[in-house]
């Protein structure tokens, strides 16, 4: 795999308290990645390890195999969960500056900017007042400021937080767009609908440890698999008759639309599908059997639970 | 580098372009001209009607040789008591007070002024010299001299001295010509102009770096540039503020007294206080000593403001509010007190030891050391006194670093005396 960042077992302790306990993980070059995990659980604490705001006790950080440098933070966007701006600067000026520290000439940071401002519509703001902005419309200048440098790896703590739907869509969409053109995007969130809809790998992070990493879709694989749902028209006695020794019946069934009910059952792994899908063809007018993927707000519970 | 500029560009523009700095920058030099003027204004217009007191003499010595002044004349009342004189002379009766002398006039409580409101020191002080000048001529002529009034008036003396630093030479012409008062003046105005500086600017740190982690800024600027960037960036743009100020301060100042002190010094003023006149004069026009004490000022309030400032700038990052750091500020503000305690000795004697050990110790001595410089102070001592509170300040911004660094993400709870030097000692 080719990863553009590399965290190798790296510790880092506050006064008394274990923040980071050895974690390790790989960030695959174009992905969008997912850090979860629980409040407290030393998320933001490895994106300020990442960021080079705060150093590792242990541990190496590497970005493109070599080891992080100053000058890397150049090549990194970070836009914190707790974002403020200075409230008595004009819009522009802020963004200016922003943009200026992350080592664009004047120039450059105002052709981009006004390109950015005119895209996400917030043009006829540039010269207003910053305690003038809407909410939103902050969100947005923090989110330019991240991004105007075209670092190749993006992190974003609790992106979507704040966020009204339709901005937070236009986010989602400038993010996958920044992905398109090349960039690494890390997300920490508790959010788990977004880490399902634009996440392709994951790490989740419990108590300071890395205690799941993987691709989403693997990880829903491995950690459901055995869940279906069957739809049919047989009474719930008829039904555990025909079923047998097959399968585990989950819960009660439901009635849906067009007579039919819907039964949730469990498949052991050693036990051939077919042979169930038989069955209940003889008995019970099968209509769909389809696979349940657990979502992952249930992986997330399961895993901090260690129920997974 | 590129970053810091960048920072203090910020922080200075943020500032200097407020409406509350440009009026608080034009006001200022109006206050302080009105406290320069306030002393004369006062001379003229700040005294009360003439009072009259009425004088009861039984002494038969005082009476007719009181002489009126502007803050008072005198009424002699012959042939009555005291008492008579209190009951008609009452608060009705629109005299000021009655002037008791007993008999024996050096008896003791035997001159007594019994007011029917508040009395004045300047009043008091009048009558009571007055007095006193009458009762010696009265005891002089009992001597029986001839001619005492021609000899009285040609011993009369008046001495003025002039001093120097003795420059090897004794010739008044190389000479340096020296003036205490003209150099309590000056200290005391400088002593204060650091203290000021030091405490309103450093504050400034402080807040800026409270509302910065309050409003959450800090969080993405810390990405952008290293904690010791943001603290440098910060000290120094509100110093690059304060010297801003400070010189249009004394721009307009100077603007003010070339046009205002020919008119508030009369031609007559100027002649009687001809020696301190022309010290003044003297100092004024000497563009080299200003210069030079010019230069000390910048040198000394800028290594002051930048120790106080990175102090404060640790506070304020490891406070939430402006009201919590008032502990760390409270003892912050000791050694910046003390030095004006000192500095009032200091212009007792401008050598002594505790003058001297609290201008080389680096949290006294910016302010100890600007009150001691109008004296004449040895040159290597004032370039001690400038490499050891540099070389301080570099030390305590290193250590106000690694506060600020752990500090500005800590929220909540005030860290402990314990915690803090935690901070200190974390990788």
């Amino acid at each position: 795999m080719d990863a553009i960042l590399k965290i190798e077992n790296v510790s880092k302790s506050y006064t008394g308290h274990k923040a980071l306990d050895d974690v390790s993980l790989e960030v695959p070059r174009g992905a969008v990645y997912g850090l979860l995990g629980p409040n407290g659980a030393g998320k933001t604490t490895l994106i300020r390890v990442i960021t080079r705001i705060t150093m590792a006790e242990k541990g190496r950080v590497l970005l493109d195999g070599k080891p992080l440098t100053a000058e890397d933070v150049y090549h990194i966007g970070y836009m914190p969960e707790e974002r403020g701006l200075y409230k008595k600067m004009r819009v522009g000026e802020q963004a200016m500056f922003f943009a200026r520290l992350k080592g664009l000439d004047k120039q450059e940071a105002e052709r981009r900017l006004r390109h950015w401002f005119d895209r996400l519509s917030i043009a006829d703001w540039w010269n207003r007042k910053v305690e003038d902005l809407s909410k939103g419309m902050a969100q947005k200048v923090q989110f330019i400021s991240t991004v105007v440098h075209e670092p190749k790896l993006l992190i974003f703590d609790e992106p979507f937080s704040g966020f009204d739907p339709i901005n937070a869509n236009l986010l989602k969409e400038e993010i996958l767009g920044l992905r398109e053109r090349g960039a690494t995007v890390i997300f920490s969130t508790h959010n788990m609908a977004s880490v399902e809809e634009i996440c392709d790998h994951i790490t989740l992070i419990n108590k300071s440890r890395n205690i799941l990493s993987g691709s989403v879709a693997e990880i829903r694989r491995t950690a459901g698999g055995n869940n279906f749902e069957v739809l049919h028209r047989a009474t719930d006695e008829e039904f555990a008759a025909a079923i047998a020794s097959h399968a585990i019946i989950l819960g009660e069934s439901r009635g849906v639309v067009g007579g039919y009910r819907e039964t949730r059952i469990a498949i052991p792994k050693d036990e051939d599908v077919r042979l169930v899908i038989a069955a209940l063809n003889d008995k019970c007018q099968l209509r769909a059997l389809r696979e349940v993927m657990p979502s992952m707000n249930d992986i997330f519970i399961r895993a901090v639970n260690g129920t997974l | 580098m590129r970053n810091i500029y960048l920072i203090i560009s910020r922080e200075y523009l943020e500032r200097v372009r407020k409406k509350s700095f440009i009026i608080v920058t034009l006001l200022m030099p109006l206050f302080m001209i009105a406290i320069m003027v306030a002393p004369s204004l006062m001379m003229l217009y700040g005294t009360s009607d003439q009072k009259q007191v009425v004088v009861v003499d039984h002494s038969a010595m005082v009476a007719e040789r009181l002489m009126a002044t502007p803050e008072v004349t005198f009424i002699i009342e012959e042939g009555i008591s005291k008492d008579e004189a209190c009951s008609i002379y009452n608060e009705e009766s629109g005299i000021f007070g009655v002037l008791y002398i007993g008999r024996d006039i050096e008896a003791r409580d035997s001159v007594q002024l019994i007011t029917n409101s508040s009395s004045s020191m300047v009043l008091e002080e009048s009558i009571a010299s007055q007095i006193e000048a009458i009762v010696e001529r009265e005891k002089l002529h009992a001597y029986d001299i001839d001619n005492l009034e021609e000899i009285l008036a040609e011993v009369e003396t008046n001495i003025e001295l002039s001093t120097y630093i003795n420059d090897g030479t004794g010739d008044e012409e190389s000479m340096e010509s020296t003036s205490s008062g003209m150099s309590y003046i000056l200290g005391l105005i400088l002593g204060m102009l650091l203290y000021m500086v030091i405490i309103l600017y450093g504050q400034m740190v402080l807040t800026s770096v409270v509302e910065e982690k309050a409003s959450r800024v800090i969080d993405v600027m810390v990405t952008s540039c290293t904690p010791f960037e943001l603290m440098m960036g910060k000290i120094l743009g509100i110093a690059a503020v304060a010297l801003t100020q400070i010189a249009i301060w004394a721009a307009l100042i100077i603007a003010a007294s070339k046009m205002l002190v020919p008119a508030l010094f009369s031609p007559e003023l100027a002649a009687t206080n001809d020696m301190m006149m022309n010290t003044v004069m003297g100092t004024l026009g000497d563009t080299g000593y200003i210069a030079l004490l010019f230069t000390y000022v910048t040198l000394f309030m800028l290594g002051g403001f930048l120790l106080y400032a990175s102090l404060y700038a640790a506070s304020g990052s490891a406070v939430d509010s402006v009201q919590d750091g008032q502990q760390f500020n409270t003892i912050i503000m000791l050694p910046i007190i003390l030095s004006i305690i000192v500095m009032m000795s200091v212009f007792n004697d401008p050598n002594s030891p505790i003058a001297f050990w609290s201008s080389m110790i680096p949290f006294t001595s910016p302010i100890v050391m600007i009150a001691r410089i109008p004296f004449g102070i040895a040159t290597w001592e004032i370039i001690v006194s400038l490499v050891v509170l540099y070389a301080t300040f570099v030390i305590t911004t290193w250590l106000a670093a690694k506060i600020f660094r752990v500090g500005i993400f800590m929220h909540g709870k005030r860290p402990s005396w314990g915690e803090l030097w935690q901070w200190l000692k974390m990788k």
